[in-house]
């Protein structure tokens, strides 16, 4: 379990020099270096499609570099396939899990850390596996079933997974706070400076510019699959460099928000009464919940994701129907109705999973304009493609979300293009009122401000914006008012000034038992 | 793998890698198409036959003349329509397999109205009549399919493929009964119909104008569905199910209305089996040929216009099953060998194409 030192004079851990990795006419990488000490932490920085990725499955062995060498203990190595890398003590804990929901934390472990002999020594694993998580605070039952544990608990099961890996020294961490609540973040960095005090290296991967000030050693910026900037955390004067560095010659738009806290209340947009929403199992999600959205508004919907995000938004869109309540648009009750009904009553909606709900394989950015978006313009019995191709490229939305090409088929696209094509969709629209999951997800720091600020200037044009997102900073910095989804109950509403993140991430977790 | 403008440094093109990714998907295609042909030339030698001479006599047969031609044509004609009824499904993402079925319902209506409604109606009242009959009936029979799916949630493939055992039966049960030839010796087989509402034939051959027929709805089915709205939702539909319920969709109509129209182009192939062929309805009527279309479907990747290239192999196939038995002594249907062949090697491609 410790890593195991051999005392070699060498303070690094690995050193990768010049690597380089192409995909087609696509270069990844081009000539990284990478050096990692024993003991230290080093954050690797950088916006979307900078490279990232890239890197660390060239260092977890998944991709073979195309150029350049990685050095581990003053020999050259080959990481590629990833059993070799787990040989030579590199482990990675993934964004997406590697789990398997129906089989318990300790079968999931005892898949990873497989041990000669052909007896499964259930017993002995099991004490290690308590042994791990006590010493780093890293909390998990080795008899649960991984499908009943929240997505806190499962980054800490594949963390202690690592960890039994024997003669694991290097652990690299792939966005690992994206999907954690306030508190968890504060136990999971505390977590990470025992790891270093032990001599683990860390190579955390992150989007999260305070998180790296609090805690790395060492900070590598990368950009257009290059190395943009370098240095010890000594040397760095504050954030804002890092994101300078991060973000090139783009010029980064502050976020604005007018408060009109004085103004009389608007009308009411959308309205919930009583609302009872089902699962896909026929399992109660949401229980009478109750919910007004006011024009002009943005309203933000807290919760660890999995409490009834999904089959809210749904309901509002008239894809779910609620099982009882009262669901008022205006002064229509839409309860009932299918989505045809909630498109004419002005709602749109961005799905928190575009790319399984809202792309369709083989067609082209333009075609999916007409998806809930522009008008399908007819000439004759077809469209009339040229006239929405004209409103889309005069279209402000698209130019600011810097849409790709209209000719490009969607399927092909990576996961921020698409975030970008269908949110684009959603504003050309002009909807009255706007349903937006996760809005930045994959998405870098320049655009996530870009969206934000259409966000905002939106509902100053009066458009209800309910906004569901994982991401308390951009909760707080947007909404006018906070709801929480915790317990199948809808809490709130909270004004974002009378409340702070610590109270909320708690509502969160407790479900609003204790409070 | 990302292509994000922001991110990533784009290099120059590779173009001797453009070219190769450009011909490697023609050879795969190449390797598909000629392996059958291959492997039933070995069992062909096997047998002591010169299987080069075969496919020539094969071609020979197709291309030689008129006749030989316009019997290609008239095998191809039904397959291209029931390829039809499985093609335009599929672009809405729905499996119907029940061609087979609804080609004979379409038949029985067809022959109904014309033994007992249209026996003394002129060709120009009786032929159309006869064609809105059997797309009638394919229609209807296709309706149960897509009302057990849009009502029942039943999973439209294995309806359809139930509904040709019961639609074969319902034929049967009609030629026995109330269809029957009174001057038949009591064989199961219906009237003839009147030589009226025969289709008109190319002098010299068997070829009549359903051909024609098959071909003009293959185009228009190919128009609704590149360049209408229609079937611009269609495809929609087909791409991703969850994109066009999002988009305001009625999907249950559209599923209802995409296979009543499936159904309609299948009983018309009934219809021209009847007044272009037969004459007269019999038990096995058009067997096969709903599978058949299904083949072509897939071998054309649901594509209309390509459904005529490969209807017409599959018809080219089927008539060289005739010169097989004629030059060799193999059994006609031991080209249904070959078929096989080539229905395994797609069905793997496809897993292939699927990434």
């Amino acid at each position: 379990m410790e890593p195991t030192d051999l005392s070699s004079s060498n303070p690094y851990l690995l050193e990768a020099i010049g690597l380089t990795k192409r995909f087609g006419s696509l270069t990844a990488n081009l000539g990284v270096n990478l050096k990692v000490r024993r003991g230290s932490i080093h954050a690797v920085l950088g916006e979307n499609g900078a490279g990232k990725s890239t890197l660390m499955k060239m260092l977890y062995g998944v991709y073979a570099p195309d150029d350049g060498l990685i050095r581990m203990d003053d020999e050259r190595v080959v990481l590629h396939p990833p059993m070799k890398a787990r040989g030579k003590g590199i482990g990675m804990v993934f964004q997406d899990f590697r789990l398997i929901p129906a089989m318990t934390v300790l079968d999931n472990v005892a898949l990873a850390v497989s041990r000669e002999g052909w007896r499964f020594r259930r017993k002995e694993l099991r004490e290690r596996i308590l042994e791990v998580s006590a010493k780093y605070g890293l909390a998990v039952d080795p008899a649960a079933e991984v499908w009943q544990l929240d997505l806190g608990q499962r980054q800490r099961l594949e963390i202690v997974k690592t960890l039994l890996v024997p003669h694991t020294r290097l652990i690299i961490f792939d966005e690992p706070t994206s999907v954690l609540v306030p508190q968890e973040v504060d136990a999971f960095l505390n977590m990470l400076g025992m790891l270093k005090r032990d001599g683990y290296g860390i190579l955390l991967i992150t989007h999260k510019i305070n998180e790296v000030m609090a805690c790395a050693d060492e900070v590598t910026v990368l950009r257009g699959g290059q190395v943009a900037y370098s240095a010890r955390r000594e040397e760095i004067p504050d954030g804002d460099s890092l994101i300078a560095a991060m973000m090139g010659g783009k010029e980064l738009m502050p976020i604005s928000k007018p408060r009109a806290e004085s103004e009389a209340p608007k009308p009411e947009a959308l309205t919930l009464e009583r609302i009872v929403i089902k699962g896909d199992h026929g399992e109660t999600v949401l229980q009478e919940a109750e919910m007004s959205l006011r024009a002009g508004e943005i309203l933000g919907v807290a919760g660890i994701s999995g409490n009834g995000q999904r089959e809210l938004a749904e309901t509002l869109f008239g894809l779910r129907r609620p099982s009882q309540g009262v669901l008022r648009i205006g002064d229509r009750e839409l309860q009932g109705r299918g989505v045809q009904a909630f498109m004419e009553a002005g709602v749109s909606f961005v799905s928190e999973d575009p790319l399984k709900e809202s792309v369709v394989p083989g067609l082209s950015i333009l075609e999916h304009m007409v998806l809930d978006g522009y008008p399908l313009a007819p000439k004759r019995l077809g469209v009339d493609w040229a006239r929405i191709r004209s409103r889309l490229s005069a279209s402000p939305e698209a130019k600011a979300l810097a849409l790709a090409d209209p000719d490009r088929k969607a399927d092909r696209l990576s996961g921020g293009n698409v975030q970008r094509m269908v949110l684009t969709r959603a504003l050309v629209r002009g909807p009255r009122i706007l349903l937006v999951s996760y809005p930045s997800r994959g998405l870098d720091i320049g655009t996530t401000r870009t969206i934000q600020q259409r966000l905002i200037a939106l509902a100053e044009q009066g458009t209800a914006v309910l906004l569901f997102s994982e991401d308390l900073d951009e909760l707080f910095k947007l909404s006018d008012r906070l709801v929480v989804l915790a317990g199948k109950r809808l809490h709130g509403p909270f004004r974002p000034a009378e409340t702070d993140a610590a109270a909320i991430g708690r509502l969160m977790l407790e479900g609003g038992e204790s409070a | 793998m990302k292509t994000d403008t922001t991110g990533a440094v784009l290099v120059p093109a590779d173009t001797a890698l453009r070219l190769r990714e450009r011909i490697k998907p023609a050879a795969w295609t190449a390797v598909i198409v000629l392996a059958p042909f291959v492997l039933y030339g070995l069992f062909l030698s096997a047998y002591g036959i010169n299987p080069i001479q075969l496919y020539v006599t094969m071609v020979k047969s197709a291309f030689g003349d008129l006749y030989g031609f316009g019997e290609v044509l008239i095998k191809a004609t039904p397959i291209l329509l029931t390829g039809l009824a499985a093609a335009l499904p599929a672009k809405a993402g729905l499996v119907n397999v029940g061609g087979e079925g609804q080609l004979a319902i379409g038949a029985l209506f067809s022959t109904w109205f014309a033994v007992f409604y249209l026996n003394q109606a002129p060709a120009w009242i009786g032929i159309p009549a006869m064609l809105l009959a059997g797309a009638l009936g394919g229609g209807v029979w296709a309706a149960i399919t897509a009302f057990l799916k849009v009502k029942g949630r039943l999973n439209e493939t294995i309806t359809s493929l139930l509904l040709n055992y019961v639609a074969t039966f319902t034929v049967g049960f009609f030629v026995h009964g109330l269809l029957k030839d009174p001057g038949s010796f009591n064989w199961p087989f219906s009237p003839e119909i009147s030589p009226a509402l025969r289709l008109p034939v190319l002098n010299g051959t068997r070829l009549h104008v359903g051909f024609a027929i098959a071909a003009a709805l293959a185009a228009v089915v190919w128009f609704v569905l590149a360049k209408t709205r229609f079937g611009f939702r269609i495809r929609v539909l087909g791409g991703n199910r969850l994109a066009a319920e999002r988009a305001g969709f009625r999907l249950n109509a559209m599923y209802f209305w995409v296979l009543v129209a499936a159904g309609m182009l299948a009983g018309i192939a009934g219809m021209i089996e009847i007044a272009g062929i037969e004459g007269r309805l019999r038990p096995a009527t058009g067997a096969n040929y709903g599978y058949l279309g299904f083949l072509a479907a897939w071998m054309a990747w649901n594509h209309p216009l390509r459904l005529m290239l490969t209807a017409f192999l599959i018809g080219m196939i089927g008539v060289a099953g005739n010169s097989l038995e004629i030059g060799s002594g193999l059994p006609s249907s031991s080209v249904h060998i070959l078929m096989a062949l080539v229905l395994f090697f797609l069905l793997g491609a496809g897993r292939r194409g699927k990434r």
